[in-house]
């Protein structure tokens, strides 16, 4: 019976009149469709393709469990080129911004970032990209930058590998002798040796390490792991989180049999750093503190760990802005120009900014005022000497690393951070 | 030793969870034989749906005595309300009149309906992680060396309720006879004048609302959600569903406790990082032996 049923309905598919007016529905809205698209893509057209507009290219996770960060460093980034346009820019040329998300399902995915750099690249009015946030991103871009022979800065990217080493060599797919990805903070190597001495110099001496299994968070945990063992301490077991996982229990449980005086965390407040900490409240480890690096540097990380925030510490690859003073100056205009504080890298995007508004102004002068080329702008990043940033003078070294890297130190106390000590390193 | 008891109880009261979401799963297919790829997003809209209403009672912090009680009554019983009318709500308007067609079909409207829950509790309450406030009080009690916090406990107790009161309703009332009726034979069942809508229909309403304690049970336990949440906790309440045997509602709850604890004792004994492949490797081990499931041939009905 319900097979005659379902034949009826069948013969009925094509003749009745009622799919005959559905189809013009369809025709009309499709119709309706393309003239709405037409019509967007002709009012667009005298914009972007506007005779001297360049656009920079801004890659950064700016949704999700990562806005809490990426918003703020975008915001840096963007308030430098509108500086740079209200100054004035050579040959009658000025910058727009194009602002790529790469977070989906509100964590930063590489894949998306590397279809959101084949976006910029494909664009031929963009000259520099800035970001990305995350260095699991970063090793999904860098080969396509490298090939496309476009300048990429990035503010907050730390696993080391990045730049350096055989790994950098890998990633440098099409040209391994050219350097196209540079960065304005710090490495891992750095940041994981100077928590592990913060750790040992607060008297510290069993920890628990935990990663997230990312590129940063994994390489931030194994450099702790190296240099707080050779500065005396023991690392009494290290694990690994599952993405999405939302029950540490287990882990923590297991973690405190071994009876650690503290737990290292390589891993973002997205990969579940913040969770990871208010469960440590749960299992009995809320007086055990609890360190990590600039991956859970941001407002979202206190919301998570919630009453058991206090007694964390972490790391940012940046100077404090408001301890530097060249600095003043920027943290006034963001707030300006923003109503809000600046976050943990809002300062270094701006200066990872400043780097490509240099290099392609540059790049203009040379061209006699005409449209650079990718090549001379990414030859001028290189080049980069004594910029003059908010976060101290930029230059970069042959691997596309900063000569001037700097390191926070921050401890959260009833639920803010205060700053703790700043680290310079002269190479 | 106490470590072990220690991961016992941490397994036991993630595997609750899983079971109270694995027993909407295994109705469902049951009566209907659709994996309601939707029914993860459900549980996270229980939590989403408890901290609305306390937030509209105003509760912000820990709760004592009578107050408590009715908070939490109040929410628990709004939650469940809430989402079993959203799942009723999902099989009348995206699976009734799919319930004919390729089996595919229908599959492809869940996934897309789990999509459609994500993305609107996106719009709802951000895509950030959203602290739900510990309203029960959590005094941790120590037997030896191990320590036993209340919500543990509670969690545990809460989805053997749920089961047992599941098992009476299925097997003593008479909506709960037509839907086993429907489940053995759907077409007989309505020559029998059962109807078949309503029956589906409750059945989706018992089993959402069963979410929804879930959902609030989980925002109580951890005191965090986000709109993401029911997508890996589906899908291991779904490997609970079927490692039990799939329609079979003591096999969901066997599956969740089981999946829990195997949870618990791999990070203890081996690493968190194999977590998933011991799961998933249990359940291919316990599909090629018993390829219904460890409870699927037990009882004579689904459902």
């Amino acid at each position: 019976m319900r097979t005659s049923a379902r034949g009826l309905h069948h013969d009925s598919a094509y003749r009745s009149p009622v799919n005959r007016n559905r189809l013009w529905a369809a025709l009309v809205a499709s119709l309706a469709i393309f003239i709405a698209t037409a019509m967007t893509a002709c009012s667009n057209a005298p914009s972007s393709q506007g005779a001297r507009t360049i656009k920079i290219g801004i890659d950064l996770p700016v949704s999700g469990a990562d806005a809490s960060t990426g918003i703020p460093t975008q915001n840096g980034a963007v308030l430098a080129i509108e500086d740079a346009n209200a100054r004035g820019v050579p040959g009658g040329f000025s910058f727009a911004v194009s602002a790529l998300d790469d977070a989906v399902q509100g964590v930063h995915d590489p894949a998306q970032g590397a279809q959101n750099v084949k976006t910029l690249i494909a664009d031929p009015s963009v000259l520099a990209i800035l970001g990305p946030y995350n260095s699991n991103v970063a090793k999904a871009q860098i080969p396509l930058t490298n090939d496309a022979g476009i300048a990429q800065i990035s503010p907050a990217t730390t696993h080391t590998g990045l730049t350096q080493g055989d790994e950098a060599r890998a990633l440098r797919t099409t040209h391994p002798d050219v350097v196209a990805y540079f960065r304005v903070c710090t490495t891992n190597d750095h940041q994981g040796e100077e928590i592990a001495a913060l750790a040992r110099r607060l008297g510290y001496h069993r920890a628990f390490d935990i990663d997230d299994n990312e590129t940063y968070g994994k390489g931030l945990a194994d450099v702790f792991d190296r240099r707080f063992t050779a500065a005396g301490g023991s690392i009494l077991g290290h694990e690994h989180l599952t993405r999405g996982q939302q029950d540490f229990k287990a882990l923590l449980t297991k973690a405190r049999s071994q009876r650690p005086d503290m737990v290292f965390f390589g891993g973002t407040t997205a990969s579940g750093g913040g969770v990871l900490r208010k469960q440590m409240g749960d299992v009995g480890m809320a007086r055990t503190p609890f360190f990590g690096g600039d991956g859970i540097s941001d407002a979202q990380f206190i919301v998570d760990a919630g009453a058991v925030a206090d007694g964390t510490y972490y790391t940012v690859a940046a100077a404090d802005a408001s301890k530097l003073p060249t600095a003043r100056r920027f943290i006034a205009a963001y707030r300006r120009r923003w109503k809000s504080d600046v976050g943990p890298y809002s300062a270094n995007a701006y200066a990872a900014a400043e780097v490509a508004v240099a290099a392609i102004e540059e790049a203009i002068r040379q061209a006699k005022g005409t449209m650079p080329e990718r090549a001379a702008v990414l030859a001028n990043v290189a080049a980069t000497k004594g910029l003059d940033t908010p976060i101290g003078r930029i230059a970069f070294d042959r691997n596309g690393d900063t000569t001037n890297p700097i390191l926070s130190a921050y401890e959260i106390q009833n639920g803010k951070p205060r700053f703790v000590t700043q680290l310079y390193y002269a190479r | 030793m106490e470590v072990l008891l220690q991961q016992l109880i941490n397994g036991l009261s993630l595997g609750a969870i899983y079971a109270l979401v694995a027993l909407g799963y295994t109705m469902v297919y049951g009566i209907i034989e659709l994996i309601n790829f939707a029914h993860g997003d459900v549980y996270t809209l229980g939590t989403f749906f408890s901290l609305a209403i306390l937030g509209l009672l105003g509760v912000s912090g820990e709760l004592h005595g009578a107050q408590l009680v009715v908070v939490v009554v109040v929410t628990l019983f709004g939650a469940m309300m809430l989402c079993g009318f959203v799942g009723v709500i999902i099989e009348r308007f995206a699976y009734r009149r799919l319930r004919n067609a390729p089996r595919l079909a229908p599959l492809i409207t869940a996934i897309g309906v789990s999509f459609i829950l994500e993305n609107l509790m996106q719009l709802w309450r951000g895509p950030s992680p959203v602290p739900v406030p510990e309203i029960v009080p959590n005094p941790t009690f120590h037997l030896g060396g191990v320590e036993l916090a209340t919500k543990q406990l509670v969690v545990i107790a809460l989805a053997i309720v749920m089961m047992l009161l599941l098992q009476v309703f299925i097997a003593r009332t008479r909506i709960g006879k037509a839907m086993r009726a429907t489940a053995q034979d759907r077409e007989a069942a309505q020559l029998m004048g059962i109807n078949i809508n309503t029956t589906i229909a409750v059945t989706f309403l018992v089993g959402s609302a069963l979410a929804g304690v879930a959902g609030f049970v989980s925002g109580m336990y951890y005191g965090t959600t986000w709109f993401f949440n029911g997508f890996r906790a589906g899908l291991y309440a779904f490997t609970a569903a079927v490692l039990g045997g799939i329609g079979n509602v003591a096999g969901a709850m066997l599956g969740g406790f089981l999946i829990g604890l195997v949870q618990a004792l791999t990070t203890q004994f081996i690493s968190a990082e194999w977590n998933d492949v011991v799961v998933f490797s249990v359940l291919v081990l316990v599909l090629v032996f018993r390829p219904t499931g460890l409870l699927g041939e037990a009882l004579p009905d689904r459902a």
